[in-house]
């Protein structure tokens, strides 16, 4: 891996692609490495669906080599939704697969000279740009059935479904997974809508004939890969709960403590979470035969995810994630899983995050375009959105923009971006992250490691309550981190306690690059990413005045605990203070 | 014997060592209970015991010793063991996440909720005296001055995750309460899996055919239906 792929959409003659080596790049993936090239390479002040804006792919550092849990693949551009940058990333069998063909990255730019559409196939031999307009609309899984007939099934493919190519806001890029199905996404931002900018529907990416990535040190990485194994292994939560119920095990403790934003956040608890919760959407993916434990890449040992079949025990989408089961369930007043399931499957397939997509339709309730609790109105909104009828491209630019249309006061945003599955009234340390990350309300943001392990901010102490600042900004700068080396986030929960599964994460990195890293090597890689996407944003003109929380989560009582979001402004301003 | 029988439902029909178990928790079913609520047992196939899983995660309220520590209630109401109760990562009582079992009491009407540790920044800000409790400070237990009295009284407990298994089967064999609305929505919700699982059901000790139980006549007006679930 030390090339970048560069493709000029607004070459003469068509798209141009052009290999160069990674130069000044070097040593950097996922999310640092997006990060680095928006941050140095695209104006600040610029249209993000315009030509100076700039679609970065790039796998993780240990990306197609025989590490667990290496697949994640970031996208970072300039957010259409945000105004300022994004990284979002995603699951799927794309990461390992660039990263095989020996790419650190494929860099998006240009303005397209006319309407064209594009598919860009890349393997070993190459890269080839061909126009084809009978893409042009496509579904994602319809999109992928063609790409299948036409490449075989030994690829893998980033695409982009019919609310990428109209531009939307909420607009996700897709990522196939094991079984060739579009069904990971890296969804939040808006980044399928740069994509769709650059007439690129979509990258099919073929491996065949070459190499795994090599280590350095084939044998110290394959003891520290055995070590990390064991790790998430014997941890409670990546060795039982995760592959158990998946991510949507948080349904009911959330709900428990009030803290499951329900109704558009309105208050703390849903009536009807046991039906639509993690244990329950288990339950039922076993007994009509899909799966309750399953990867999302090749390598992946947790196996957070599965695969949800319909009443017949026919396939109707992946596992939902939390996220989308509280978004389009919980938040919506909706607690029939299957109509859940079906919300998930159209919008991985018109291309559309989730989260921003089930906080759109929360608002649309609020607004009295239907009634809170009514899945089949749920469902039909979101053929608007892949319609692209008018009222479906005011709801496919998002929360915010739905918000404005309908004159709704209480939009759960944070630099126009919806905010996920947990209220930061009731947890009010994540309110901190929601406020102050760059990139908008995100619960990743802030996921990761903690101070304990990585020692990042010095000693915390957690009673005091500038102590949620604090420890903010050391999740922040871990997470940053880890989704710089590519891994799964949620490889965090083991390393979180167990302080030899980061060793032996780190003496991974240190094998296969014969590198000498640090736990402080690490925190310094997590504040450099973090300080450029601060100053773009600068640059972009955020103010401090963005970081902050809509001002109804500080007056409107949250139920059933009745807590207001407490943290001041001038200790949300400390967060970055390093 | 018949006495027994009255004390609690179809004690009789459990094994030697669950009613010693039972026992030891010094609960009592007065007459008046027994009178005023329908008292329903369901014969099981274990391997059906996941039906029930629904019900435990919303809740079941039993009727217990009060007045006493979270510690103690999970040991000596629940026969926790310890390693259960390190497998016990978030405890909620009353909705509020409690990190020393020791100092959180448990009172009659308290709901508690068990889980096993949770993903995310969020799973983890919720574990009991963990990391970043201070998350969620805002929400935290404290215990309130004077509410340590203690005697009977009646629990809710719900288990989510890993605890189903591991404390369900105990639990729905220790026999509990629900309120009529929501036995009737836990039969309205059983699969045609449920009832091949079933090998018979009573009410109060007479077998009833289990189509009856669809209609809610037969709750008579009941607040309450006291349930409990046999193996074999
Ligand atoms: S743990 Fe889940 S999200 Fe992470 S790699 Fe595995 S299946 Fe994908």
């Amino acid at each position: 891996m030390d090339k970048i792929l560069r493709i000029d959409v607004g070459a003469d003659g068509g798209p141009k692609a052009t290999t160069v080596a990674v130069g000044e790049y070097a040593g950097l993936g996922g999310r640092a490495l997006t990060s680095a090239i928006v941050s140095k390479e695209v104006p600040p002040l610029c249209h993000p669906l315009g030509g100076e804006n700039k679609l970065v792919i790039a796998p993780g550092l240990l990306s197609g080599s025989a590490g667990s849990m290496s697949g994640r693949i970031s996208v970072g551009c300039k957010s259409p939704l945000t105004g300022g940058i994004k990284e979002s990333n995603s699951g799927g069998q794309p990461s390992q697969v660039l990263a095989r063909l020996g790419y650190n990255a494929i860099v998006l730019e240009g303005n397209p000279k006319d309407n064209t559409l594009y598919k860009v196939f890349i393997n070993k031999d190459g890269v080839k740009i061909t126009p084809d307009n009978s893409l042009r609309m496509l579904p994602n899984y319809d999109l992928i059935a063609k790409m299948k007939a036409e490449y075989g099934d030994k690829i893998a493919c980033i695409s982009i479904g019919p609310a990428g190519e109209m531009k939307m806001c909420a607009a996700s890029v897709a990522f196939t997974d094991m079984e060739l199905r579009p069904t990971r996404h890296a969804g939040r931002g808006g980044v399928g809508a740069v994509m769709g900018a650059k007439n690129i529907k979509v990258i099919v990416l073929d491996d065949s004939g070459m190499p795994i990535r090599a280590p350095k040190d084939p044998q110290k990485f394959q003891d520290a890969n055995k070590r990390f194994v064991n790790g998430l292994k014997s941890h409670p939560v990546t060795g039982q709960g995760l592959p158990a119920y998946g991510t949507n095990v948080l349904t009911n403790i959330l709900n428990e403590v009030g803290g499951y934003p329900t109704y558009n956040f309105k208050q703390g608890r849903f009536d009807g979470a046991a039906k639509i919760s993690g244990e329950t959407q288990a339950e039922t993916e076993t007994k009509r035969g899909g799966l309750a434990t399953h990867g999302c890449h090749r390598g992946c040992v947790i196996q957070c995810s599965g695969v949800y079949h319909d009443k017949d025990g026919h396939y109707l989408t992946k596992q939902p994630e939390y996220e989308t089961v509280w978004a389009h369930g919980g938040n919506c007043g909706i607690s029939d899983l299957d109509k859940i399931a079906m919300l998930d499957f159209l919008d991985d397939n018109y291309g559309i995050d989730t989260i921003e997509m089930g906080a759109t339709i929360a608002v649309a309730m609020e607004a009295g375009l239907a009634k809170f609790g009514d899945a089949d109105a749920a469902i039909q909104l979101v053929h608007e959105v892949g319609k692209g009828s008018h009222l479906g491209r005011i709801l496919g630019n998002g929360a915010a923009m739905t918000g404005k249309a309908f004159g709704v006061e209480r939009v759960p945003v944070v630099k126009g971006q919806a905010m996920p599955a947990y209220d930061p009234r009731a947890v009010q340390g994540i309110g901190v992250t929601y406020a102050t990350s760059p990139m908008g309300a995100d619960h990743t943001a802030g996921y990761a490691v903690a101070q304990n392990v990585l020692k990042v901010g010095g000693d915390v102490n957690a009673l005091k309550p500038e102590g949620q600042v604090e420890l903010s900004r050391n999740l922040q700068i871990a997470t940053a981190a880890i989704d710089s080396t590519g891994m799964c986030l949620f490889i965090a929960f083991a390393v979180l306690d167990q302080p030899e599964t980061f060793q032996a994460l780190l003496d991974m990195l240190n094998a296969f690059y014969g590198l000498n890293l640090t736990g402080d090597g690490v925190t310094e890689l997590g504040k450099k990413v973090l300080s450029m996407e601060r100053d773009f944003n600068a640059r972009a003109g955020f103010t401090p005045q963005h970081d902050r929380l809509p001002s109804y989560f500080k007056s409107e009582k949250f139920a059933p605990h009745n807590v207001t979001f407490g943290v001041k402004d001038e200790d949300l301003d400390k967060v970055f203070n390093w | 014997m018949q006495k027994r029988r009255d004390r609690c439902l179809s004690f009789f029909l459990l094994p030697e060592d669950r009613i010693a178990s039972i026992r030891k928790t010094n609960v009592t079913f007065g007459r008046k209970d027994m009178e005023s609520y329908p008292r329903l047992a369901f014969r099981m196939e274990e391997s059906r015991l996941l039906s029930f899983s629904r019900l435990l995660q919303q809740g079941v309220t039993i009727r217990c010793r009060v007045g006493c520590s979270v510690s103690a209630f999970l040991r000596e109401e629940l026969h926790a063991k310890d390693a259960t109760i390190e497998k016990i990562q978030s405890i909620m009582l009353d909705g509020k996440p409690v990190d020393n079992l020791e100092a959180a009491y448990v009172s009659d009407g308290s709901t508690i909720a068990l889980s096993a540790a949770m993903p995310g920044l969020v799973g983890a800000t919720l574990r009991r005296g963990g990391a970043y409790a201070s998350f969620r400070t805002a929400i935290t237990y404290h215990e309130g001055a004077d509410i340590r009295r203690s005697g009977e009284g009646f629990i809710r407990i719900k288990l989510f995750n890993l605890l189903m298994a591991e404390l369900g089967p105990d639990l729905l064999q220790r026999g509990f309460f629900l309120t009529s609305k929501e036995f009737i929505g836990f039969i309205a919700g059983l699969s045609h899996d449920f009832w091949q699982g079933c090998r018979q059901v009573t009410l109060n000790s007479e077998p009833i055919d289990p189509l009856k139980l669809r209609d809610p006549a037969w709750l008579f007006h009941k607040e309450q239906v006291f349930l409990i679930v046999f193996l074999g």
